[in-house]
């Protein structure tokens, strides 16, 4: 096979999105979603294909040059390499199993060609970031999956609050996208090129002080993107998504893209120990708050998006802390249970009639197909880190990672860590419960669940729950597989020494433990829920947006209304009118003259006649002297 | 013909200054076109006297060309008149201010 | 002989001018305004003009005042035009200034000793003027020619139905 046709890896998705909005809705149905299927599961086989590739230094292949200007040279190229393909596999085969669930969750939407075509257009876009050889084409990527990301989340856009989670999703995501376009053209500005691997490089010879800069504008770019602190509003919002698109982009994949920005360029970003810890402390404050809000939260979906927040928190702490794979096995195994998480809900939502409150749920449990209870539960558990399944894996690990840094600073953040996952376990049975156990709490009726929505959940659950195998730790005889695939890319070496791995494990049992038992002690019989000033505070995000309103929006808005009505409309539209005024003013002065009667012109005609008639009797005399 | 040049002149002003009276002070068009045909004349007299005085033949030249143009206008506005009676039944110029600002 | 007869067609070219512009009955004024034609018309014999005198009677008192009798016939014109009532008052300040200064012109025209000379022998036979018309000014005559023929076009559109709609 020709390198060359790693293009095809981006350009399938790329390539059926077109083909459906072109032609989608002119097509059959059944052809626009099977376009849409292939286009990703083609990418998907596609991605196994070319497994091979990636070992060693990975594969470049280039399509063309870009852009060509004097020293700069940017060529639309892709790099497959051994922290990509991963990535790749990940990013097609969920949006695969995800597409599937599509076809059937929406198979009464009308406007499914809009719908798969920005989906497809999506993964085009997510692939661009995750093959992307240089910061341009990753840019491209990123700006295309927020414009994806804004047109999904307000498909419903005939709903105001829709649309404007939409807008609200784009606007907060932009703000960090400027971060990073600076990044980039600072990088750029110090290295003199925009390829990945030259940045990492050059690394080492960029002065400290730039590198600190750099990187924590990274970060801030990567926060916007992660739904991170401070930029985190948007993500609770986004649920106002068709549910694949929370499964796909709000939880999966999308929102990791900071960390896998942050991993890209982690040779670059770990010479700076200030910026490392920002990245931990902005991922460990993320994780604790979104914990929190989660506790809170009545719209299952909600709880779920908080609950992405928090666990990409976690993806920070162990880029923070220096292990790339920790991070991304975490971001694997997250993508999985938490895909899964959203895809089930979907069909909890369907099964009580369109109701996204918790607490009018309740008993769905013999309600619905009996396996959806046993599937949920086995994403619950991976989220709340149950022993053995893939979610309890990669958080210990985070946690170890934490545990060992060298820095004793790092010891709070682990604290933080441990703190949230009682706070994750605690949560999530919360949720089980309510939906699960107990009576039917609703009004609404059922939805039939097509079989489409249902299989696709199989390959998620075990992959969740196996997803442990992929990294196996070597305390319990794994062999580490993910660590030793990354080899130089897999950032710092996590060694500690066996009893202290037993102790943070036996730690992590008892903490998921805990919460289930606090959770079972709370929620087991179901109670109305308290209203308080805590919950108040919990559910409306610590009033976040009350505050980013305070801070940013409304002094933004008062300067817009000083600048419009202030500056615009008085000063310089007043100016204008004045003078507009005096013209007019003028015009009609004349307008009286202009009579439109014959003897007006006449006389006027008269006046003009003597006047000059006296100005010769004038120049007689003076000349004449007579 | 032993009169002054200045008195011939003198009679064209006189002439004149009642043409443009009775272009002012007529209402009707008809009168007011009448006005202008005295002042024509009374330039027409003015062209004659100043040829005689010169004794050159251009002066008469022009007061024929005048005359073939006051012709040409005559049949114009005259045209105009018609039109205008058949619009509003009227030849009163101040009935008629359709150009009015 | 001929200078005294000069000031007498002069005085009564005034004078039928004076009651052509005063006339209420627009027929009166034509009528007037042909008197003073004619006495202008001899005037210009008087100054040795035969050809223009001759044009003078036949194209303005011939022609154009006919044409002039035409029209008010045709439209059947009645002596409509009221009295002028404030209108005086409205041309007051004009007529005032305008007179004053038409007697400082008279005044200085006749002071002024080039005017005080007396316009000499002069008779200039139809035939010179025709040679000059034909010779020197023969582009001018074309020009004019056209200029004729325009306005007989305008006059034949104006003359022509009025769309409907259009009458009042």
């Amino acid at each position: 096979m020709n390198e060359s046709l790693l293009f095809l890896i981006p350009l399938m998705p790329l390539f059926c999105a077109v083909i459906n909005m072109l032609f989608g809705m002119r097509l059959p149905r059944l052809f626009a979603e099977v376009m849409a299927v292939i286009g990703v599961a083609s990418a998907f086989v596609l991605t196994v294909l070319f497994w091979g590739y990636a070992e060693g230094e990975g594969t470049r292949a280039v399509l063309f040059t870009w852009l060509n200007s004097g020293t700069v040279d940017v060529s639309f190229a892709l790099n497959f390499d051994r922290l990509a393909a991963p990535m790749t596999l990940m990013v097609t085969g969920v949006a695969t199993l995800i597409h599937l669930y599509a076809v059937g969750y929406m198979h009464k939407e009308d406007d499914y060609a809009r719908f798969f075509s920005l989906l497809n257009l999506f993964v085009f876009a997510m692939l661009a970031i995750v093959l992307a050889d240089n910061m341009l084409v990753l840019f491209l990527g990123w700006e295309g999956v927020g414009l994806c990301s804004y047109g999904l989340i307000g498909f419903w856009y005939r709903k105001l609050e829709n649309a404007k989670a939409g807008t609200k999703a784009f606007l907060v995501t932009r703000v960090g996208d400027v971060f990073l376009g600076i990044a980039l053209l600072w990088l750029f500005a110090v290295t003199g090129t925009l390829s990945i691997s030259e940045i990492n490089a050059q690394a080492t010879s960029i002065s400290s002080g730039v590198v600190l800069a750099v990187s924590l504008l990274l970060l801030l770019g990567a926060c916007g993107k992660s739904a991170q602190l401070p930029l985190m509003t948007w993500l609770a919002d986004a649920m106002a998504g068709p549910t694949p698109v929370s499964a796909l982009i709000h939880a999966a994949t999308m929102v990791t893209a900071g960390v896998y920005l942050l991993c890209r360029l982690f040779p670059l970003v770990s010479l700076s120990p200030v910026a490392m810890m920002a990245i931990t402390a902005i991922g460990a404050l993320t994780a604790i708050y979104a914990a929190t809000c989660a506790m809170a939260q009545r719209e299952i979906k909600r709880v779920l998006a908080y609950s992405t927040m928090s666990q990409v928190g976690y993806m920070f702490m162990a880029v923070g802390a220096g292990t790339v794979a920790g991070a991304m096995f975490h971001l694997l195994t997250h993508a999985f249970f938490k895909a899964l998480l959203f895809m089930t809900a979907g069909c909890i939502i369907h099964l009580a009639g369109d109701e996204n409150d918790i607490f009018k749920m309740g008993g769905l449990r013999r309600r619905g197909p009996v396996e959806l209870f046993w599937i949920f539960l086995a994403g619950a558990v991976c989220l709340a880190g149950l022993p053995l399944t893939g979610g309890f894996f990669s958080k210990d690990g985070i946690l170890l990672a934490l545990f060992t840094h060298p820095d004793p600073t790092y010891k709070i953040f682990w604290l933080i860590g441990v703190v949230t996952a009682l706070l994750t376990a605690f949560y999530t049975f919360r949720l089980v419960y309510l939906v699960f156990a107990g009576e039917y709490r609703g009004t609404g009726h059922p939805h039939s669940l097509p079989l489409l929505m249902r299989w696709p959940l199989w390959p998620l659950a075990l992959l969740g729950l196996l997803g442990g195998l992929f990294n196996l730790p070597a305390f319990v005889g794994g062999g580490e597989t993910l660590h030793h695939w990354y080899d130089d890319l897999a950032g710092r070496a996590v060694t500690a020494s066996h009893e202290v791995e037993w102790m943070l494990v036996g730690l992590a049992v008892a903490i998921a433990a805990l919460g289930w038992f606090a959770a079972h002690r709370r929620y087991r019989i179901y109670q109305a829920p308290t209203e308080n000033a805590v919950t108040r505070f919990l559910l409306n995000g610590w009033y976040a947006d009350a505050l980013v309103d305070r801070l940013f929006v409304r002094p933004f808005t008062a300067m817009a209304r000083f600048c419009s009505s202030g500056c615009d409309r008085s000063l310089f539209d007043g100016t204008l009118s004045i003078l507009a005024k005096m013209a007019s003013g003028w015009g009609s002065l004349l307008t009286q003259m202009t009579t439109g009667r014959l003897t007006t012109y006449l006389s006027t005609f008269a006046w003009g006649f003597l006047i000059l008639l006296g100005w010769f009797l004038l120049k007689l005399v003076d000349g004449g002297g007579h | 013909m032993m009169i002054p040049f200045g008195h011939a002149l003198a009679f064209a002003a006189v002439l004149f200054v009642l043409g443009l009276t009775c272009v002012l002070l007529r209402r009707q068009i008809l009168m007011i076109l009448i006005g202008v045909e005295i002042m024509l004349n009374a330039a027409s007299l003015v062209f004659v006297a100043a040829s005689a005085y010169w004794q050159q033949v251009d002066g008469q030249i022009f007061s024929i060309m005048l005359m073939a143009i006051t012709a040409a206008e005559v049949a114009v506005a005259l045209a105009m008149v018609v039109y205008l009676w058949r619009r509003k039944r009227t030849l009163i110029a101040d009935d008629f201010n359709g150009m009015r600002g | 002989m001929a200078s005294l007869l000069f000031y007498i067609l002069g005085f009564i070219m005034l004078a039928a001018t004076l009651l052509c512009i005063t006339r209420r009955n627009p027929v009166h004024a034509v009528i007037y305004l042909v008197v003073s034609f004619f006495a202008l018309a001899l005037m210009f014999y008087l100054l040795g003009a035969p050809l223009v005198a001759a044009f003078e009677v036949i194209v303005y008192a011939g022609a154009i005042m006919v044409l002039f009798l035409f029209i008010i016939m045709m439209l059947g014109l009645a002596p409509q035009e009221t009295p002028e009532g404030p209108g005086w008052q409205r041309w007051l300040p004009l007529a005032l200034l305008s007179a004053s200064l038409m007697i400082c012109t008279l005044l200085l025209i006749l002071q002024d000793p080039a005017a005080g000379k007396p316009i000499g022998e002069f008779y200039l036979a139809p035939q010179v003027v025709g040679e000059a018309l034909f010779g020197r000014y023969a582009l001018a005559v074309e020009v004019v020619s056209f200029q004729l023929l325009f306005a007989t076009i305008g006059a034949y559109m104006l003359g022509r139905p009025l769309p409907k709609g259009e009458d009042s």
